[in-house]
């Protein structure tokens, strides 16, 4: 897995460990996600019409987006690197910090579903006890921030070996269960296939949902945040990008169906969570005594989620503060390269977040709201990154790109405008208030908008506030607009 | 202590706080559901406007701490349309909330999730899709039924 090359940002060497199947799976980690499956599976065939939106209007821009900007810049930071030649500094760090911020507000999020689902693999009790909760979220997140600090080679083994049994493995069991269930000849619960079945409803009850949808396969940037312990970024980023893809659509799509029509839509009782459903469905098939082990490997496809996203936006804010754009204290590395200061700090405002969200828990509306704002921030991200790969074509047309988007500058209009409808539209019905919402609709859209501002506004503030003596000596840096 | 150490303890401050504020307020600021009897499962209670029919109906106990049993509803509109509502009582509420945790870990990806949640008194109910018409339309008698209870 690794060998001696090494790169070099800010003094810190970096070694070369990553190549394509590391890349690919870095990308997985960070966007297949069991707990889509049965909640995808509600909506029956047309779930396939809904994955095939998502792919459209947000997979395959970002995938093809993604591989022009990782090959042309292959510098370390991710979008960091990719908006800062488009738009300067102002907004590579603006679209890095809405990634990582919006992280924070997530991370409780995917802490409590660890922790929810080791409980129902231990005693499903234990998940009432806000106590048994908040301590498994605080070792998950401790413990997944403990292995980003022994550096990129740690980190890639646990993900590497993580992401195949947590994610692919259950994944494929699912694939397998439904086309044994396919083949045996049990009654399917779904209606016998036909093309229009596929076609998902967009009304108003749904326009909340396309946000999510188009956000499904958020997370297909991550592996840009890692170009610096990358072997070979010009050749594996596109190939890393198509393999990951190919990954998640087979399992989603493929998972999902198999779900939809082994258990009727009405017995999903998604309220009671994926592993209810993974229940049903083992029951059904006959393989009980399989719901343990399984609930342990989704526990452990929870956590490695949790590290690719934890991992690489700190990374990329690691090398904002070499450049100079945040204080000297932010861009402390220990000997692995790892970005200690941003993942100690990231692990505090995260468990404190945290107590929140376990101890306050019956503040329902209060979670759809963090929610919102997650969306809203990832919008952020994802429009200036489309926008940057179009700019670029334009301001630095002659910068060598091993990938580009086919069909030139009509192309790359193609594929970031559609990623460009895509978010912005999502990003406007991200404000639309659910029909629960018992507070004033225009309250919930001004709180939403106000948060999303306090979270994505300190880089402008760390901007103006900066020293030329922040800057680390030997990095290159401030570059671009 | 110089300026420049100042300033930066400052700004490490300053973003702490840009997350803890907005966090807080919104958990702190949103309603609490106090935990309390209401008499019987609310979408039970509740009356269906014109167009809507119930097509599926049926007893469930979900597998988590604390469930006392509820139903499970499939109402479809003229157009066909379906909303699953899900309800279920629960027997305390660090058990309710337990679960409300639970539902809330449900998201789609980096999203939300498929449905939306009512909470009432004893009572959790879970609708999908998150945005029906048959709540936006009759908000207000929804409202008034379970205010009623």
């Amino acid at each position: 897995m690794s060998d001696n090359a090494t790169g070099a940002q800010g003094g810190i060497s970096q070694k070369k460990v990553l190549g394509l199947f590391a890349l690919a799976m870095i990308n997985v980690a960070a966007v297949l996600s069991i707990r889509n499956f049965p909640s995808m599976a509600v909506y029956g065939w047309s779930c396939i019409g809904w994955y095939i939106l998502g792919a459209v209007l947000f997979l395959i821009p970002i995938s093809l987006a993604g591989a022009e900007l990782a090959t042309g810049w292959p510098e370390g930071g991710g979008v960091y690197a990719w908006v800062k030649q488009a738009f300067g500094e102002k907004g590579g760090f603006t679209a890095l910090f809405c990634e990582w911020s919006n992280n924070l507000v997530w991370f409780p999020t995917v802490l409590s579903f660890i922790a929810s689902t080791l409980a129902f693999a231990l005693t499903p009790d234990l998940a009432a006890n806000p106590w048994f909760m908040f301590s498994v979220m605080m070792i998950a997140f401790w413990g997944t921030t403990a292995i980003a600090y022994f550096g990129e080679e740690a980190s890639t083994r646990f993900s590497n070996v993580g992401v195949v049994l947590g994610s692919l493995i259950p994944a494929i069991l699912i694939i397998l269960l439904g086309l044994w269930w396919l083949g045996s000849g049990q009654s399917l619960v779904l209606p016998p296939f036909s093309p229009g079945a596929i076609i998902p409803t967009i009304d108003f009850s749904t326009l909340p949902f396309f946000a999510t949808i188009v956000l499904l396969f958020a997370g297909m940037e991550m592996a840009g945040f890692h170009a610096l312990e990358t072997r070979d970024p010009q050749k594996d980023f596109p190939r890393a990008m198509a393999l990951s893809a190919g990954i998640i659509v087979v399992c989603t799509v493929l998972a999902t169906l198999a779900i939809a029509v082994v258990i009727p839509a009405n017995q999903l009782n998604l309220a009671s969570g994926v592993m209810q459903a993974i229940q049903y469905f083992f029951n059904a098939a006959g393989i009980a005594w399989l719901i343990g082990p399984m609930a342990l490997l989704i526990t452990l496809g929870g956590v490695v989620n949790l590290a690719a996203w934890l991992i690489g936006p700190a990374k990329g804010l690691g090398i904002v503060a070499e450049e100079g754009n945040m204080p000297p204290m932010f861009d402390r590395t220990n000997k692995y390269g790892a970005p200690v200061a941003v993942l100690v700090l990231q692990a505090l405002i995260g468990s404190m977040i945290s107590l929140l969200y376990v101890f306050l828990p019956s503040v329902n509306q209060a979670y759809w709201l963090l929610s919102a704002m997650t969306v809203e921030l990832l919008c952020i991200v994802y429009i200036l990154v489309f926008a940057a790969v179009i700019k670029l074509r334009y301001s630095q047309p002659d910068q060598p790109r091993p990938f580009t988007i086919p069909g030139g500058k009509i192309g790359v209009w193609a594929v970031g405008g559609i990623g460009l409808f895509g978010t912005l539209l999502a990003f406007v019905v991200g404000l639309m208030p659910p029909s629960f919402f018992t507070s004033d609709g225009i309250l919930y859209v001004a709180a939403v908008l106000f948060g999303t501002f306090l979270l994505a506004v300190p880089p402008l503030v760390f901007l103006r506030c900066r020293k030329p003596a922040w800057k680390k000596a030997g990095v290159p840096g401030r570059e671009g607009p | 202590m110089n300026p420049t150490p100042r300033m930066e303890h400052g700004l490490v401050v300053f973003l702490v706080l840009m997350f803890l504020i907005p966090c807080g307020l919104v958990i702190v600021v949103a309603s609490e559901i106090p935990f309390r009897q209401v008499p019987s499962d609310p979408a039970e209670r509740a009356i269906l406007p014109d167009g809507y029919t119930i097509t599926f109906a049926n007893v469930t106990t979900w597998n988590l701490p604390g469930s006392l049993g509820g139903k499970t509803y499939v109402i479809t509109d003229r157009n066909g349309n379906t909303i699953l509502v899900e309800t279920q009582a629960f027997a305390s509420a660090r058990e309710r909330d337990a679960a409300i945790r639970v539902y809330n870990t449900n998201t789609i990806g980096r999203g939300r999730q498929v449905g939306g949640l009512i909470v009432h008194g004893q009572y959790i109910i879970a609708v999908t899709p998150s945005n029906p018409d048959i709540i936006h339309a009759h908000r207000a008698a929804v409202a008034t039924a379970l205010l009623e209870m």
